[in-house]
């Protein structure tokens, strides 16, 4: 049995080793591939430079999302400014958990839709938004909205969105220096190679990591937003204290069989429950799970159930 | 050896420093957390006289109920004023034990019950219910971390050098409306939607 703080406390925990366990990757994947491509070359000047273009690319195609993610979602069609007026519950209900959450209230909008989910987004608590489908606001009642947002609101708090910024950037420059290394190695002449055996070594490496570590490091990314998630869900309860209203919420909207019109894959992780429905996999194993931003809700209810 | 001394002890500064921060920095919040308490509380006062307005022809028998919504309206006024935490927690309990009659009292008013103006205002004395029970819940949540960490090792090497107290928070109410689930709650809300 935990309570609310031990079941923080270890989520931090965990939240803290994998991604400590990313950087660690990281470095190494950058590290070998840097040497290989230098063994390669000739020239380590060469491969540090490659590291910094890389890092510049893969940096800014996801800084708009980063920077502008708040911006983005009035993009996404259908989204609209909540009222005070006219969606009174939804705004009643995060301003009251702000106020526990002590927090500025983030920007509340709405999409026209009637799957219901709601996500959050920005790159900190003062350009942050909640958005909320019609669906969502309709079918649940107070006390569920109040759990399902006090989880978009812990999102928020623990800056989700920078955090999985900053993943999303790392993972694509290693996608971007494997890629790279792969083509040169293919179709690039041979230039004054290396043929030190350490060289030898460093390529052969290369060559693997260029190609297992775009991948690993998506697991690893899929495997950081899942334990956001569950952070998520103890932070909700953190603030509204009512792990069953959270519970029957996560229940209706994981039975609602309507799928998302609008979702987008790049906020996917900030929903409190995955916008692309899964249809027609009766058996869900432990391998299609590593491919799933969310953990799947039974074992997200198990664990609120533990907090009751 | 003298480098590896100087960034130990730049270490220890920072340190030193967050967790002065942390304790000054956490009576800024819980201050202004009790003056939300205080707000969120007038809010509810100032509902009552409107409520009062629209509501007196059709609940002259009730008088009682008005006349006990007054007396706490004039001692959350009072509270606020003085600035106390216990007081203010008292006073909005006293307010919290009279709604629920008051509710009973428009429930079983049919032109009441239909009113939207009643309904309105009986919505937002319920929403300011809940705003103070959290704005209680972040000076409790607040209190607790100052607390925690002024008795934990290492964070109360700081707290006792600089002599941080421990803070007393909120004795919370044991009962009021906050704790109670009415129906309202656990009706699917209707959303319009144009």
């Amino acid at each position: 049995m935990l309570n609310i703080y031990e079941a923080k406390a270890a989520n931090q925990r965990r939240s803290f080793v994998i991604v400590f366990l990313f950087a660690v990757f990281v470095a190494a994947a950058i590290y070998i591939l840097a040497n290989a491509w230098g063994a390669y070359t000739g020239s380590p000047i060469d491969s540090l430079g490659i590291v910094g273009i890389a890092l510049i690319v893969s940096g800014i195609s996801s800084f708009a999302s980063y920077y502008y993610s708040d911006k983005i979602i009035l993009g996404i069609s259908g989204a609209r400014r909540a009222t005070p007026q006219e969606d009174r519950l939804f705004t009643q209900v995060v301003e009251n958990l702000c106020i526990g959450a002590g927090i500025p209230r983030p920007a509340l909008y709405v999409i026209d839709d009637p799957s219901p989910n709601a996500f959050a987004t920005g790159r900190d608590q003062n350009h942050a938004a909640i958005c909320a489908t019609s669906g969502l606001l309709a079918k649940l009642n107070r006390s569920e909205l109040e759990g399902v947002f006090g989880h978009e609101l812990t999102h928020i708090k623990n800056y989700d969105t920078r955090l999985m910024a900053v993943v999303a950037v790392m993972v694509g420059l290693i996608a971007l220096l494997g890629d790279w290394f792969l083509r040169i190695t293919w179709f690039g002449g041979r230039r004054n190679r290396e043929e030190g055996e350490v060289g030898t070594i460093f390529l052969i490496l290369g060559i693997v990591f260029a190609i297992l570590s775009p991948f690993v490091g998506m697991l690893i990314q899929l495997a950081i937003s899942r334990r956001r998630e569950f952070m998520a869900d103890a932070g909700s309860v953190e603030i509204t204290r009512q792990p069953e209203d959270l519970i029957s919420a996560l229940k209706k909207i994981s039975d609602d069989p309507t799928p998302m019109r609008n979702a987008n894959k790049a906020t996917a992780h900030l929903y409190i429950e995955n916008p692309f429905k899964k249809t027609g996999h009766g058996k869900v194993g432990w391998f299609s799970g590593l491919f799933d931003t969310h953990p799947p809700v039974a074992e997200r209810i198990k664990i609120l159930k533990s907090m009751l | 050896m003298i480098y590896v001394l100087l960034i130990i002890g730049v270490i220890l500064l920072i340190w030193a420093v967050t967790t002065y921060n942390f304790f000054v920095g956490s009576k800024a919040r819980i201050k202004a957390a009790v003056q939300e308490i205080g707000n969120q509380l007038k809010r509810q006062a100032d509902l009552i006289p409107n409520l009062e307005e629209s509501t007196k022809g059709y609940l002259s028998h009730e008088k009682g109920i008005f006349e006990m919504l007054t007396e706490a309206r004039k001692a959350i006024a009072a509270a606020v004023d003085s600035g106390d935490v216990q007081k203010m927690s008292e006073a909005g309990t006293q307010l919290a034990q009279v709604l629920p009659s008051l509710r009973v009292a428009v429930e079983s008013n049919p032109e009441l019950k239909a009113s939207e103006v009643v309904i309105n205002l009986m919505d937002e004395l319920r929403d300011t219910s809940d705003k103070i029970m959290y704005a209680r819940r972040l000076v409790i949540d607040l209190t607790a971390d100052f607390n925690v960490k002024r008795a934990t090792v290492p964070s109360n090497i700081i707290a006792n050098a600089f002599g941080f107290a421990e803070l007393p928070g909120l004795i919370t109410p044991q009962e009021g409306e906050h704790l109670e689930v009415s129906e309202q709650d656990l009706e699917t809300p209707k959303v319009k939607l144009n």
